[in-house]
């Protein structure tokens, strides 16, 4: 990684106006972070990436990456697309139906002497794994490669942000996985800010290291995933996807006799089924708040694996539901679980109460980058 | 055969189209992307020749320009020649004609340029000049080249609009459409069938152009 | 360019349609005795008269009748009043084939009208050609006029009108000498002149106009020497003493 101070490529961004499309965000990403906007679709993501990148004008509009100031509104500097440095994937790739795989990669390569344009358009290609395809036009490749072309092309540019609008919206759940685990290759060895805008949670699980969420156009919660995650108060959340704790883990152990993994976390292990995972692995972790029961005293007699020791830290009741959210600290990691309004009141639950929870091993979701 | 008017005819074709493509390039694009009040009056106007009768068309141009006309006595004086019955004349007069036949493919083609690909142009770092030659203009190309084809058919088979406003004058406004016409007039029905076949292959040759180019452009996109 | 191309020919002289083929074989005559070229178009009389005046780069006229170009020198377009250097002839044709009998006095044509056998009848344009104001008076003077208006095909020069007569399904018609004695009408049909006393004199006025340079004028002279009035009456026309 760089030695400069990453706030000197850091990208702020502060978009307002009230229509057409109405919005109303301020965040910051650092290089190395992924920031998922995530929301339902009308909420606004799509238009705040083209602010960025210059392709919409908000009413009042604040862009800078790390020291160039791309967008101020109050200033009237408006630096137009071509002279910012975003590597931009689209929705629908929009690639150039005209150009080969590499020509569309050329193109993106005007800062390069002519005569490297060609070999560096072929390692991109190589980097995003279409070395033999080069010499395609977009309509003779599937729907995954096309995706990869755009991504060797946002990456052609050696830009200072990149932006990707739903870049797995339009593939298949099989091809999806490999794309993500080359987005999460390609983002390790940028150290560049990222956003990715989806409405797909899978997406926000898997790549990002923080989120911001949406609605109509107005940040709804910004921060970093397992922060988010384990926040009680998110109900829009809840009903969308579900609500899940996420918190950071290394693969420990493995006990292949037993199927079994053996995932360390701050504040203590989890057993999981093993699912192939090498030892020392780094993964993330969700776990459902429905999948978390709670006792107050621990078990005996179950087929639990996992049994934490845990202090409650938050309990959030929705007056219009009858369920209850129950947020739990385990050293500094928090978890949630979700749990009946009567239960709440029948364990007598309250903040700085010792609790255990128990978390069957077939519910917790890991995700690695391999 | 009268080989001078088929070179006047060829010259007239190379001239419009050279004088009109690159306005209705440039009209064309910015007719596909603007959106504002009275498009469609704009719109409309455009495809006024289309349905002119070409005598309108060289009444007024006759009208306006003629020896009589201030502006064709003014016209006279600065370009020492009058502009009707000209090779000028008859250029101006196959430019407006042809003005639809131009705007019309080269603006669909321009449509046909999806919104995401220029933004993409952009976030690649072309410059509005590098993107409208880099993509736009492949992109439309079958548009401005079914302008420039149509634009040339059309000016060979003109008829009524060069007798009116180019007169018949050999070498300079004789087309050959219009020496069919005059060879006729002669009862010279031999070198009118001539030029009439010569008229028929140069159209069929033509069309049969924009067929194979359309089809290895369309491949190339699909 | 082809403007250029225009430098290198002779003048350019405008002339009506009914001198189709005198005027070439005087034209050729003239290069060959006096080594000079004039370009020469040929079209109806009116529609000559209005490209004149709307700046046409003619050097010289020579109209079907007299008014066009005395309209001209009235504008003062020309460089004066001009001669009369032909006086032209109508004839009464039938193509091969047709039911009409041709004679003097369009009795054949009366008869066949009566049968209703006429079914379209060519004349040039009487509103822009000299030849159909003749013909239309020669219609006239024979009580012909209304009835055959409705199958009357007119063409915007007497050689249109000559086409029809001879292509069309036309029975016949009121056509120009001159061109019905061209060697390139061959024989299509047959004919009789029709006495210059049925309509008014087709006299034929030429002009030089204001732009006209030395080669024009001398064709304009040679036009009136012996050796032209002896093809233009070769060609059916009467010509001034």
């Amino acid at each position: 990684m760089s030695g400069f101070d990453v706030s000197e490529r850091r990208l702020t961004v502060q978009l307002r106006q009230p229509g057409p499309i109405p919005l109303d965000v301020e965040f910051t990403c650092d290089p190395g972070d992924v920031l998922a906007i995530f929301g339902p679709s009308g909420s606004g993501k799509t238009t705040i990436l083209r602010s960025i990148a210059g392709l919409s004008r908000p009413r009042l509009a604040s862009v800078r990456s790390g020291t160039e100031t791309w967008s101020d509104t109050g200033a009237d500097v408006f630096a137009p697309p071509h002279r910012r440095a975003v590597g931009f994937v689209f929705q629908e790739y929009a690639l150039f139906p005209h150009l080969s795989a590499a020509g569309n990669v050329v193109t993106a390569l005007g800062h390069c002497p002519r005569e490297e344009r060609q070999s560096r358009a072929e390692a991109l290609l190589a980097q995003v794994h279409l070395s033999g395809l080069s010499s395609r036009r977009p309509h003779q490749l599937s729907g995954g490669e096309r995706q990869r072309v755009a991504l060797a092309r946002a990456l052609a540019r050696q830009p200072a942000v990149l932006l990707l609008d739903e870049p797995f919206a339009a593939v298949d759940r099989a091809v999806r996985r490999h794309l993500q685990h080359d987005l999460d290759e390609v983002r390790r060895t940028l150290d560049i800010p990222v956003i990715l805008v989806t409405h797909d949670f899978d997406d926000v699980v898997r790549l990002a290291t923080h989120v911001l969420l949406l609605e109509q156009g107005r940040t709804v919660a910004w921060g970093p995933v397992a922060t988010l995650m384990s926040r009680p108060d998110l109900a829009w959340l809840r009903e969308g996807v579900g609500l899940g704790s996420v918190f950071e883990a290394v693969v420990s152990r493995v006990q292949s006799d037993r199927r079994l993994a053996e995932l360390t976390f701050d504040g203590g292990t989890l057993l999981a089924p093993d699912r192939k995972i090498a030892q020392g692995t780094a993964v993330r972790v969700r776990i459902p708040a429905r999948e978390v029961i709670l006792a107050t005293s621990p078990p005996a007699g179950l087929s639990l694996h996992n049994v934490l020791s845990a202090t409650v830290s938050a309990v959030h009741v929705d007056p219009a539901s009858d369920h209850g959210i129950v947020q739990l600290a385990i050293g500094p990691s928090r978890l949630l679980a979700e749990v009946t309004r009567d239960a709440i009141s029948a364990l007598g639950i309250v903040p700085g109460q010792p609790l255990h929870a128990l978390i069957k091993s077939v519910s917790i979701q890991t995700f690695s980058a391999e | 055969m009268d080989w001078t008017a088929l070179r006047v005819s060829l010259w007239l074709g190379a001239g419009t189209i050279a004088i009109l493509l690159p306005l209705g390039v440039w009209f064309g694009r910015w007719l596909a992307r603007r959106d504002f009040p009275g498009k469609a009056l704009v719109e409309a106007l455009v495809t006024v020749p289309l349905v002119l009768p070409p005598t309108v068309l060289g009444f007024y141009l006759l009208v306006t320009f003629g020896a009589r006309s201030p502006l064709g006595q003014a016209f006279q004086s600065v370009a020492g020649q009058s502009l009707p019955f000209s090779f000028a004349g008859l250029l101006v007069a196959s430019a407006i004609a042809n003005i639809p036949f131009v705007v019309q493919p080269i603006q669909r083609g321009f449509e046909a340029i999806p919104a995401d690909v220029l933004d993409a142009a952009s976030c690649c770092g072309l410059s509005p000049w590098q993107r409208f030659l880099r993509i736009e203009v492949p992109l439309a190309w079958p548009g401005i080249l079914t302008a420039a084809i149509l634009t040339f058919a059309h000016t060979l088979g003109e008829f009524g609009v060069v007798l009116m406003v180019g007169g018949n004058l050999p070498g300079e406004t004789r087309t050959l459409s219009v020496a069919i016409y005059d060879r006729m007039q002669a009862f010279d029905d031999r070198s009118a069938g001539v030029m009439a076949a010569t008229l028929l292959v140069i159209s069929v040759v033509t069309l049969m152009t924009t067929t194979v180019l359309s089809r290895r452009v369309g491949l190339r996109r699909v | 360019m082809p403007s250029t191309l225009l430098a290198q020919r002779g003048p350019t002289i405008a002339a009506a349609a009914n001198l189709n083929f005198a005027l070439n074989e005087i034209a050729e005559q003239f290069a060959r005795e006096r080594g000079a070229t004039v370009e020469i178009v040929f079209g109806a009389s009116g529609t000559l008269t209005r490209q004149i005046q709307d700046g046409a780069p003619f050097e010289m006229f020579l109209a079907a009748d007299e008014e066009f170009p005395n309209r001209l020198s009235g504008a003062g377009l020309t460089r004066d009043a001009g001669v009369v250097y032909a006086v032209g002839r109508l004839v009464l044709f039938a193509p091969t084939g047709s039911p009409l009998t041709v004679d003097e006095r369009l009795d054949g044509l009366t008869q066949l009208m009566k049968k209703g056998g006429v079914t379209r009848f060519a004349i040039a344009n009487p509103d822009v050609a000299p030849y159909g104001r003749a013909a239309e008076a020669v219609l006239r003077k024979r009580g012909l006029w209304d009835a055959l208006r409705p199958q009357l095909v007119m063409g915007d020069t007497i050689a249109q009108a000559t086409q029809f007569a001879t292509t069309g399904n036309a029975v016949g018609g009121l056509i120009a000498y001159s061109l019905v004695l061209a060697p390139a009408f061959g024989e299509r049909g047959t004919y009789v002149v029709i006495p210059e006393s049925d309509h008014p004199p087709l006299r034929q006025r030429m002009v030089l106009l204001k732009k006209a340079g030395a080669v024009a004028t001398q064709f304009y002279e040679y036009v009136q020497s012996a050796a032209a009035r002896a093809i233009l009456r070769k060609h059916g026309f009467a010509v001034p003493q």
